[in-house]
């Protein structure tokens, strides 16, 4: 890879991002502890039934990832911009949205993955029957990336105003409840043994098209964030 | 304003046509809320040559800067390099800049900071990064954060950037705020150095600056 290219510009940033969230690793491990002691207030709140909790497990998971990916959201873009690593980016002679593609995949890695792994943790704990199980990590692996997408639209939108964390979540929630939907949806056809992969092939649709579209986006709103 | 301007370069004598400056602005001007914020500014800079933006606080030296840069767009006129239009989309990487924000990843080391720089710009040829920062410097200091570093030595490892990319023109807004006498002096050789390789550099400050090397053009904005 000769230096400036655009492969080596990307392996760059991916490396660049990925060293620094090891760096603050303390940081990874706050999401994950989020969705964890979330999903353990619903048995304290509903009761532990097991027919119950099984019923609502792939919902409160879904939706506990959705927040705590949420919660992670808000700093994508601010440390960049904030120490003027943004405006390297935009000069680099690469497009600024395959550099933002490149944040938004070392986000998902850092914050999303963890989450993905911890998530059969989660299900078990909400009694979640056993051959769902793959179906929803599935389901998570095409339903985060998507978040992460959309959510990083939105970021990049909010980007020039100050305190933007809830107005995020005002903007990015009702987005949200498609992928929430396919995602509970796929789950709930597997607990009752039914097929269910119409709705993972609509996730897996709406990620192919997020993957190409969000990060133009993203740039053209980063430069109006910029232009001020 | 001022009218004189810089066109004494263009009326040098010729018979082969003059290559195109590497970065020229015509008739450029800011405009915010209809309130002019610079200009209507004309200048060329052409290889080997350094110029100097003066102006007092508030004067629009950075948004110039940004609007030379490409990041902002300029209210009326146009910035050409190396004799074409330019903007994000087409000339990137041509144009280094260092503004207030250096750009530097406090929980990086200054090496890997240069790497994530080389990486997206490239890398001009004959440099390497440790040389990069015994120059500026930062020897003994390649593996520390930058977060451990003084204001000065963040400036000089960001300095070290100018030194390794391969844009033949740096705009360089206020260089020479956060460093001592011997970094000023470090500044103005970087900047002679890019001059002898046939850059050219545009440099914001708002105090007297002397220069070794003869006097540079300035360029006067008024608040």
């Amino acid at each position: 890879m000769t230096p400036g290219s655009t492969s080596a510009a990307c392996a760059a940033l991916l490396r660049r991002d990925l060293t620094l969230a090891w760096r603050r690793r303390g940081d990874i491990a706050m999401p994950v502890l989020y969705a964890l002691i979330v999903a353990t207030l619903f048995p304290f709140a509903l009761g532990p039934e097991p027919a119950l909790l099984a019923r609502i497990a792939g919902g409160v998971v879904f939706v506990t990832v959705l927040l705590a990916v949420l919660l992670s959201l808000d700093n994508l873009f601010r440390a960049d911009i904030e120490d003027g690593s943004m405006e390297q980016l935009m000069l680099a002679p690469q497009p600024l949205a395959l550099l933002v593609g490149m944040k938004i995949l070392a986000h998902w890695i850092t914050s999303s993955l963890p989450l993905i792994v911890v998530a059969p943790l989660l299900a078990g704990m909400l009694k979640l029957p056993a051959p769902a199980t793959p179906v929803l990590v599935f389901a998570l692996v095409l339903a985060t990336p998507l978040l992460s997408l959309l959510g990083a639209v939105l970021v990049a939108l909010t980007a020039g105003s100050r305190r933007s964390g809830m107005l995020l979540a005002l903007m990015l929630l009702p987005l949200c409840v498609p992928v929430v939907i396919f995602a509970a949806g796929a789950v709930a056809a597997a607990q009752e043994g039914l097929p269910w992969i119409a709705p993972i092939a609509w996730l897996g649709a709406g990620l192919a098209m997020a993957v190409v579209l969000a990060p133009l986006a993203c740039a053209a709103a980063l430069r109006i964030a910029m232009d001020t | 304003m001022d009218n004189s301007r810089h066109d004494r370069n263009n009326r040098r004598m010729t018979f082969a046509p003059e290559p195109a400056p590497l970065l020229e602005a015509r008739a450029l001007a800011f405009l915010r809320q209809d309130e002019p914020v610079f200009g209507p500014l004309d200048f060329a800079l052409r290889a080997g040559e350094v110029a100097l933006v003066e102006g007092d606080n508030g004067s629009g030296k950075t948004t110039l800067m940004r609007v030379l840069t490409g990041m902002l767009r300029p209210g009326e006129g146009e910035v050409r390099l190396d004799g074409a239009a330019f903007s994000l989309d087409t000339m990137a990487g041509a144009v280094v800049f260092l503004g207030h924000h250096l750009g530097l990843k406090l929980d990086l080391s200054a090496r890997e900071n240069l790497r994530v720089s080389v990486g997206l710009y490239g890398q001009r040829e004959g440099t390497s990064a440790d040389a990069a920062l015994a120059e500026v410097g930062l020897a003994g200091f390649e593996d520390e954060p930058v977060r451990r570093l003084s204001a000065g030595q963040k400036k000089r490892a960001a300095l070290a950037r100018l030194l390794l990319l391969p844009a033949r023109v740096w705009l360089l807004d206020e260089p020479y705020a956060n460093l001592d006498r011997e970094g000023i002096a470090l500044v103005n050789r970087l900047l002679e150095g890019h001059a002898g390789r046939g850059g050219a550099a545009l440099v914001t400050s708002h105090g007297a600056v002397s220069f070794a090397g003869g006097e540079p053009r300035r360029i006067r904005l008024h608040a």
